[in-house]
This record gives structure tokens, C-alpha cells and sequence, in this order.
């Protein structure tokens, strides 16, 4: 039996020990809260000039909700991806790395752990969202579908985003490296839902659609807002942010097991 | 003369402008058909659905495969309509009608906006062939406003959530600095 494996028997805990201790030094150090103030500051400005938008009429308030769901399920999973993204590249810019190289825990369970603790800020994000949509939403009834569907994509959003930052964050030597990797994929992976309606009717802009995570969640979120679809209905928009969320989140222990190093593989 | 006076030879110059030139594009309608609708008149709420149905009668000899169109006019300037929002399934393929057959059509539409619009039915043979469309009689529909909105519960938590943030942030920094 490996060291590795004798540690994961005597301590199967271990990444809810490093998960406890990251969300400590992330909500207690202020940071968070502060990402938290001014994400409520940027929801807070589009809700209002939403809201008192004169030529708002029924369909357009549903749009208004699926515009206020949409960025705050993007812009909550940037905040996760980018506390991810300074994971293990902080931590070895720092200097603590080596710290906790020489601890007994298992290099995979520390990035799960911290994987955890940059999905709190995604968490603490929608709950920041709930009352503009709440307020948005009410006059419409759809206030709770809403949510729930912002919840799910959101989640599986933040979940692949978060797992991305951390893979990110394991092979890069430099933090500016990895934040600005992670930021670069963040936009790539957005750029797509910025394309007219029309370059999104032929195979090719379906499949681009379809594939991308982050574009085919968005689409979902849209299709149940504004067209009233049912879940069944566009289930299938589904499948690449849960492969996405799925394959990501069980890459990183994996590739932390193997890869976590003193020095990152890439350099900035 | 008064401009009273002027008005009747140029309504007179008008109307035969306008017979010359409907002449030069000349259309013949497809002879023996009729659009009829069950309800001339329908009052609504912004938001909600409402439905009416249009029978297309061959009272001639069999046709061409026939089209039907609904359109959806707004009979004030400033309200914009984009007849996609009301309805997307606009235009239904009739096939062809046999002599002295009827088809009923169910329009299904979305209040998108209020105020007063007119909607009609334009049947088109699908032949391409240059003739008149035949339109079905208005349906009048009066769309009531429902305020679903209140912008001044948005400020109240665009301002609370931050607000509260803002609180908890500046809470903790003193908290961290006494400690």
C-alpha cells in the first residue's frame, strides 16, 4: 500500500478539513465578502435599469429575469473560478506550498477541498441573487422556476468553471499566469452567446451552441425563462454543462494527486 | 373656391389614379373562397392568451393548395408590434380545399402589448401564381396595461442587498482589526 493510500484510509477526511479552513481564510479574511459587495453592486445596476425600463412590457420583464439569472449565474461562476484559479498557484507563489506538500493529506484531497471552498462563493452568490429575482420575477409568477433553473446551470456552471480554475491553477508556476488563463477561457467560452440569433441556426452554430457549457446553459436558462418551455423540453441543452461539471470535477484529484509540484509545469 | 370645393375633383383624380394603377397589377383573387371569423371583437390583459378561429369555404371549384397568414396591426403609431411575439405559428399550409369544403384554423396568440390592434387572416393560393389574397373580416382586439412591475421595489434591494454587504464587509474589517 502506497503512502498516499495509507493516509486516504487513516484520514478519508481529510478534504473536509482543508475545505474548512479555506472557507475560514476566505470568508473571515474579507475577500469574499468583498466579491459578494460588489456583485450585489453590478446585479443591483442592471435590475434597476431593467426594472424602470418604460417600454417594459410583459414579455420583455421575462427577459428582464432571464437577463438578470444569466449574468448572475456568469458572473457567480467567475468568482469561483477565479478563488479556484489562485488555488495551488497562490499557494506556491506564497511560499505556503511546501507547507502543505509536507503535511500527510493526500495532494487530491487538498484540491478538492479547495475546490469546495470556491464553490461557497458561488453559493453565497445566488443567495445574493434570489431577492432581485424575486422582485423581478413576482409580477410574471415565475420567481421559483426561475430560481430553480438558475440554480441547477448556475451550479453545474460553476462546478466545471471551478474545476477548470484548479487544473489551471496545478500547472501553472505564476498566479497571474493562471488568473489570466483562466480569464482568457472564461471569455472564450462566452464569446459564442455574443453571436447574432441567425449565425446560431445552421448545423455548425448548433453543434458550437450545443457543446459549449457555458453557451448550452445559458440557452436552457433562456428557453425556461422567457419561452415558458418545460424542463423536458430542452433537457437535451443540458448534456455538455453536466459532462462539463462531471468530467472536470473528477479531474481534479486526479491531476492534483499527480501533477501538484512545487514548481508548475508552465510558467508565465 | 373653398378648399371644400378643391377636395372633390382631387378625391374624383385620386380614386382613378388609384383604380389605374391597382390595373396595371392586375391580380385576379381566387374566385369562390371566403375567410370568415367566429368573433369580430376581443378584449384582453397584457400577458394573457386568447384564442379565435377562422374558416377558410371553397364556394367554388376545387383550388390550389392554399396558405394562411395571420397579421397582427397596431392601430396606434407609438406601440411597435412584432407579430412573432404574439404568435408563433403564423402561417399554416391548408393544402387544397374541395368544392363546397371548409377548414377551421385555431389562432392561439400572446398579449405582448396593450392597446387597441386589429388581426386578420390573408389566404394566398400556394401556386406563386399573381393573385389578390383573400382577407378574413378584423378581429378587433382591446389589450388592457397590467402593471406587473414596481421599480420602486427594485431600488428598495438594489439598494438593501449592498447595503448589507457593505455592512458585514465593514463589520468584519473592524472585528479583524480589534483582534
Amino acid at each position: 500500500m502506497s503512502r498516499a493510500e495509507t493516509v486516504d484510509a487513516e484520514h478519508p477526511r481529510i478534504w473536509a478539513v482543508v475545505l474548512q479552513r479555506e472557507v475560514r481564510d476566505l470568508w473571515t479574511g474579507g475577500r469574499a465578502l468583498v466579491m459578494c459587495l460588489a456583485f450585489s453592486l453590478l446585479l443591483s445596476v442592471i435590475a434597476y435599469l431593467v426594472a424602470t425600463n418604460t417600454d417594459l412590457n410583459f414579455l420583455e420583464q421575462r427577459e428582464s429575469v432571464s437577463l438578470t439569472l444569466q449574468v448572475a449565474t456568469a458572473v457567480g461562476a467567475l468568482l469561483a473560478l477565479l478563488v479556484a484559479g489562485d488555488a495551488i498557484s497562490g499557494e506556491r507563489e506564497r511560499g505556503t506550498l511546501e507547507t502543505l506538500l509536507l503535511t500527510p493529506a493526500p495532494r487530491g484531497q487538498i484540491a478538492t477541498g479547495k475546490l469546495l471552498a470556491a464553490l461557497t462563493l458561488w453559493l453565497a452568490s445566488f443567495a445574493v441573487t434570489v431577492p432581485y429575482v424575486w422582485r423581478l420575477g413576482s409580477g410574471v409568477g415565475i420567481v421559483m422556476e426561475a430560481l430553480a433553473v438558475g440554480l441547477v446551470v448556475g451550479t453545474l456552471l460553476a462546478i466545471f468553471l471551478a474545476s477548470l480554475g484548479i487544473l489551471i491553477s496545478v500547472f501553472s508556476n505564476s498566479n497571474r499566469f493562471s488568473l489570466s488563463l483562466s480569464l482568457f477561457v472564461l471569455l472564450a467560452l462566452f464569446a459564442p452567446s455574443q453571436l447574432p440569433s441567425s449565425a446560431e441556426q445552421g448545423w455548425a452554430g448548433n453543434l458550437l451552441m450545443r457543446f459549449n457549457p457555458v453557451t448550452a446553459g445559458e440557452h436552457f436558462v433562456g428557453r425556461i425563462v422567457v419561452n415558458g418551455h418545460s424542463w423536458s423540453e430542452d433537457i437535451s441543452w443540458l448534456v455538455s454543462p453536466v459532462i462539463a461539471a462531471v468530467v472536470f470535477a473528477a479531474l481534479v484529484p486526479l491531476a492534483a494527486g499527480r501533477f501538484i509540484s512545487l514548481r508548475g509545469g508552465v510558467s508565465g | 373656391m373653398t378648399p371644400r370645393r378643391h377636395a372633390l375633383p382631387l378625391l374624383a383624380l385620386a380614386a382613378i389614379a388609384l383604380a389605374l394603377a391597382t390595373g396595371a397589377h392586375a391580380a385576379s383573387s381566387p374566385a369562390g373562397f371566403s375567410a370568415t371569423v367566429d368573433r369580430t371583437r376581443i378584449s384582453t390583459e397584457l400577458g394573457r392568451t386568447f384564442v379565435f378561429r377562422s374558416t377558410i369555404a371553397n364556394e367554388g371549384a376545387a383550388a390550389d393548395d392554399l396558405i394562411a397568414h395571420l397579421n397582427i396591426v397596431s392601430l396606434r403609431s407609438d406601440v411597435y408590434v412584432d407579430p412573432e411575439d404574439w404568435s408563433t405559428h403564423r402561417t399554416r399550409y391548408l393544402g387544397s380545399l374541395a368544392a363546397g369544403g371548409s377548414r377551421t384554423i385555431t389562432w392561439r396568440l400572446k398579449a405582448v402589448n396593450s392597446g387597441a390592434f386589429d388581426v386578420y387572416v390573408a389566404v394566398l393560393p400556394r401556386s406563386g401564381h399573381a393573385r389578390r389574397p383573400v382577407t378574413g373580416p378584423v378581429v378587433a382586439v382591446a389589450v388592457a396595461g397590467r402593471k406587473t412591475l414596481n421599480a420602486g421595489g427594485i431600488l428598495s434591494v438594489a439598494l438593501g442587498v449592498p447595503a448589507v454587504l457593505g455592512v458585514l464587509a465593514v463589520g468584519l474589517k473592524l472585528r479583524r482589526r480589534r483582534a
